[in-house]
């Protein structure tokens, strides 16, 4: 296995990791698809409340590409299509009726997949639905179906706070795994790289054969598709490559080989307002209620995904499509006095402005809250943030371009190879409380827009 | 601690919105937050934050400048207690130094504060801490025989031109306590420059270290000259000598350096490359010294750093993370340069005894330039390794 030491990042250990044991969970009462997840599509509903679905019935299509479409995770009856702002589509809720029907697709055998065309492929992923489960760069959305990429990267590594131990969740499927990479390597002419943990021990990792197996050393974010991606094969204009997750490369060998869209999903459970810390095994669109049974303590927020990049689904809502993890982090907001001159024996910062930062005490876990701790001010210590980044980028330069609408400039810093959750410890550590990724991202989202013109 | 806080949520109903005081609300809200952190909590990813923010960073710069306040209220009061030919004595010293300093000082924040809380006002935003530090600033970089009148006149124009019209804190080209000095530098040169006006006692007249040395012409040796005139590199290190009220204690910038480097609120890049641009184009100096020379060249490299305002700017002024660069390399580049013009400007520019103001200032001009220099070549190496990557492709 290659090693790449990532040095600059910061881990930030938070107390609540979830113990390395697998639960099976019943089966929920609800599953919803948010078309918020999928991001690129247009997605409009091909079913209406009250229909009857199975697993893998088609949910959702995008409106530009019919192929593309979003399946339900579960049989059952469509129970609502809820909608948000503007009449936007929010939610398409099944109520599961427990059996789990599934639609059945042509399977092939594993010795076959070689003679099968990568577009055979391709169209077989489309009709099941499991095409989403591939994105793409530059600007992180669903893969076009209809290019192929320079490369191919798999994610099984994740250094976010709490984030779940991808090598564990794999043991047990390491077949399915092998077979998903064979797949894989049909779509595209270049390199499949399987991005992990150098402390990887699974069989699923260790045995990979064909592709380019590469651990990724040091604290976060290590473990960001960016940064494999940056390391290994960056992006330039015109260029693309596809990214998927470890879990979600067995859900494509499922589909392949047995010929079904099996929407198993393992999550972890997290943070430090969680009663129970485990790895859930349960399915695609399962609500957080699920994950954390029981009568819950108050002042908690739900975050589906990690505390970093994750999105606050809320107790009543669901776990987003591609998150393999839910935390569960103590409000914060509490009003403390004289905040800007106490010593801070307990104050966890990056800075060196707390008692607490002498000496760095690495290994303890920190309690952290959803406080801001201070006000919004303009950006004052712009040498800040480079520290936090794994990506060659000048991060103030960057974030000053989009703010002036030069794209020009912003291109050429790199702003192709960037996703809004890289920037995530910058808004973390910055002092005037500024949020660098949500920068990134109107500004990807300005470029592609522009792009599109 | 909830009797106050009841008392400022009472407090606020005056200040919300369709009250008459409404428009006074970040007065308000900057009260509240000096006695209570804000209780926002964060809206969407990253749902932490870290501990830090902007009013304990300015703080912690406050703090840094605590022991020049204190060198320089003390010094102030034993000049003036040299020159009438008293007593020396540590209260007597602190008493007469109070009495000149605190005036400039609360002059300072109140004209400084004024305009921060109007623009504030005016332009719908929060005070910002800023004003905390250019105000100590300001204090600290005048003479202390300064009219109270030209403190406020100089800080005013130091905070609307120098910050406020650029946007506020953050978005100024120029270090805001520097536009002040030099605005009044040269609108009234007879109280900011020659022999009068750095003991605060009537028609005394004592001339800086630097102001000694450019009298000197050619030849003769500096060192003996600084001694004629009362001067030795340790009492010049203490902050024995007459000039600015802070600028004095070299000792005490050294306290406040250590400060904010251990709290690592300013860049030590900045200031290591002003400390050797300083010393690299002295020393160079030093070796062309001689007879026909200028007397300045004999004086040794490191004397440099005790003398003028050298060390009190390195320190405090251009490490401003706003009106310095803001790149790496480009910090060096900008401390470099910083610390080389100081000694071009001292020793060859007979107009200006002192160059640090005006070195800073005119390197923060050039600081965007800096960078620019900076990024381009980050660019020219990213395109460089990216084409790496697709010729393998290809």
């Amino acid at each position: 296995m290659n090693i790449i030491r990532i040095h600059k990042g910061r881990d930030i250990r938070l107390p609540g990791s979830a113990e390395r044991k697998k639960v099976s969970l019943a089966l929920p009462s609800t599953v919803a698809v948010q078309p918020f997840d999928f991001y690129g599509l247009r997605l409009r509903p091909v079913v209406k409340a009250g229909d009857s679905v199975k697993v893998g019935s088609p949910l959702l299509e995008h409106k530009d590409d019919r192929r593309v479409k979003i399946v339900s995770p579960a049989s059952g009856t469509v129970a609502g299509i809820m909608r948000g702002e503007k009449r936007s589509l929010s939610a398409v809720t099944v109520l599961c009726d427990g059996k789990q029907d599934a639609l059945s697709f042509p399977k092939i055998s594993a010795a076959e997949i070689k003679n099968f065309s990568p577009d055979s492929l391709v169209e077989r992923m489309l009709v099941a639905g499991v095409w989403p489960c591939l994105r793409q760069r530059p600007f992180s959305k669903i893969a076009d179906p209809g290019r192929r990429p320079k490369a191919i990267f798999v994610q099984a590594h994740m250094t976010d706070p709490l984030s779940p131990d991808l090598d564990f969740v794999l043991e047990g499927r390491e077949a399915r795994f092998h077979q998903g990479l064979e797949i894989l390597k049909r779509l595209t002419p270049g390199n499949v790289f399987v991005c992990c943990s150098p402390a990887a021990r699974s069989r699923a990792i260790r045995e990979a054969k064909g592709v380019s197996v590469v651990g990724f050393a040091g604290p976060h974010p290590a473990g960001n598709i960016s940064t494999f991606i940056h390391h290994l094969d960056p992006v330039g204009k015109g260029d693309l490559v596809w990214y998927i997750g470890a879990e979600d490369v067995c859900r494509v060998a499922d589909l392949i080989l047995e010929g079904r869209f099996i929407p198993r999903r393992t999550i972890a459970v997290t943070g430090e307002g969680a009663p129970a810390r485990f790895y859930g095994e349960t399915i695609l669109g399962a609500p957080l209620r699920h994950l954390f049974p029981g009568p819950q303590p108050a002042g908690l927020r739900y975050i589906s995904g990690s505390v970093l990049r994750g999105t606050d689904a809320g107790l009543d809502g669901y776990v987003c499509f591609y998150d393999q993890q839910v935390t569960a982090l103590p409000q914060g907001g509490n009003r403390e006095f004289l905040g800007w001159i106490r010593p801070g024996g307990n104050k966890y910062s990056f800075s060196r402005t707390f008692f607490s930062s002498f000496p760095r005490r690495a290994a303890a876990p920190v309690s952290l809250d959803t406080g801001m701790h201070g006000s919004r001010r303009a950006i004052v210590l712009p040498h800040l943030y480079d520290d936090y980044v794994a990506l060659d980028v000048l991060t103030y330069f960057l974030v000053r371009a989009i703010t002036a609408g030069d794209m020009e400039e912003a291109l050429r810093l790199g702003l192709l190879e960037c996703a809004q959750e890289d920037f995530a410890l910058c808004s973390f550590a910055c002092a005037s409380k500024f949020d660098v990724g949500r920068v990134i991202q109107q500004g990807l989202t300005r470029l592609e827009k522009e792009g599109e013109e | 601690m909830t009797f106050l806080a009841r008392k400022l949520q009472s407090l606020g109903r005056h200040f919300s919105a369709g009250s008459p005081l409404a428009k006074f609300y970040p007065v308000y809200e900057a009260l509240d937050t000096f006695f209570f952190t804000p209780g926002t909590r964060t809206p969407q990813a990253p749902f932490i934050r870290d501990s830090l923010d902007l009013k304990r960073v300015m703080t912690f710069v406050v703090i840094s400048l605590l022991p020049c306040l204190a060198a320089g209220v003390y010094n102030t009061g034993y000049q003036v207690l040299l020159a009438r030919g008293e007593d020396i004595r540590f209260l007597a010293c602190v008493g007469q130094g109070l009495l000149k300093v605190l005036p400039i000082m609360l002059v300072a924040y109140a004209a400084g504060g004024f305009w921060e809380v109007l623009f504030a006002v005016v332009r719908k935003h929060e005070i910002s801490e800023g004003f905390l530090v250019t105000g100590l600033l300001c204090t600290l970089i005048m003479p202390p025989t300064v009219p109270l009148w030209q403190v406020a006149a100089g800080v005013s124009f130091g905070v609307v031109i120098g910050k406020e019209i650029f946007g506020g804190t953050g978005y100024n080209v120029f270090n805001p306590a520097l536009v002040s000095r030099a605005f009044l530098f040269f609108s009234y040169p007879a109280r900011f420059s020659g022999d009068r006006v750095w003991v605060a006692v009537d028609g005394v007249s004592r001339a800086t270290p630097l102001a000694v040395l450019s009298a000197a012409g050619h030849g003769g040796q500096a060192v003996s000259a600084l001694r004629e005139a009362g001067y030795s590199f340790s009492n010049m290190f203490w902050g024995f000598i007459p000039g600015c009220i802070g600028e004095t204690s070299k000792f005490a910038c050294l306290l406040g350096l250590v400060f904010l480097l251990v709290t690592g609120v300013a860049s030590w890049r900045i200031v290591a490359g002003c400390g050797l641009g300083l010393l690299v184009t002295s020393s160079f100096l030093f070796l062309l010294r001689g007879p026909e020379a200028l007397a300045f060249f004999s004086l040794p490299p490191h004397w440099h750093l005790v003398m003028g305002g050298f060390a009190f700017g390195a320190v405090f002024m251009a490490t401003d993370p706003v009106s310095s660069c803001a790149t790496n390399p480009g910090r060096w580049v900008f401390g470099l340069m910083t610390g080389a013009l100081v000694v071009l400007i001292r020793v060859f520019n007979p107009a200006y005894p002192e160059g640090v103001m005006l070195a800073i200032l005119f390197m923060n001009a050039f600081a965007p330039l800096i960078d620019h220099c900076v990024v381009g070549r980050h660019i020219k190496k990213r395109s460089a390794r990216l084409k790496v990557f697709q010729g393998k492709a290809g």
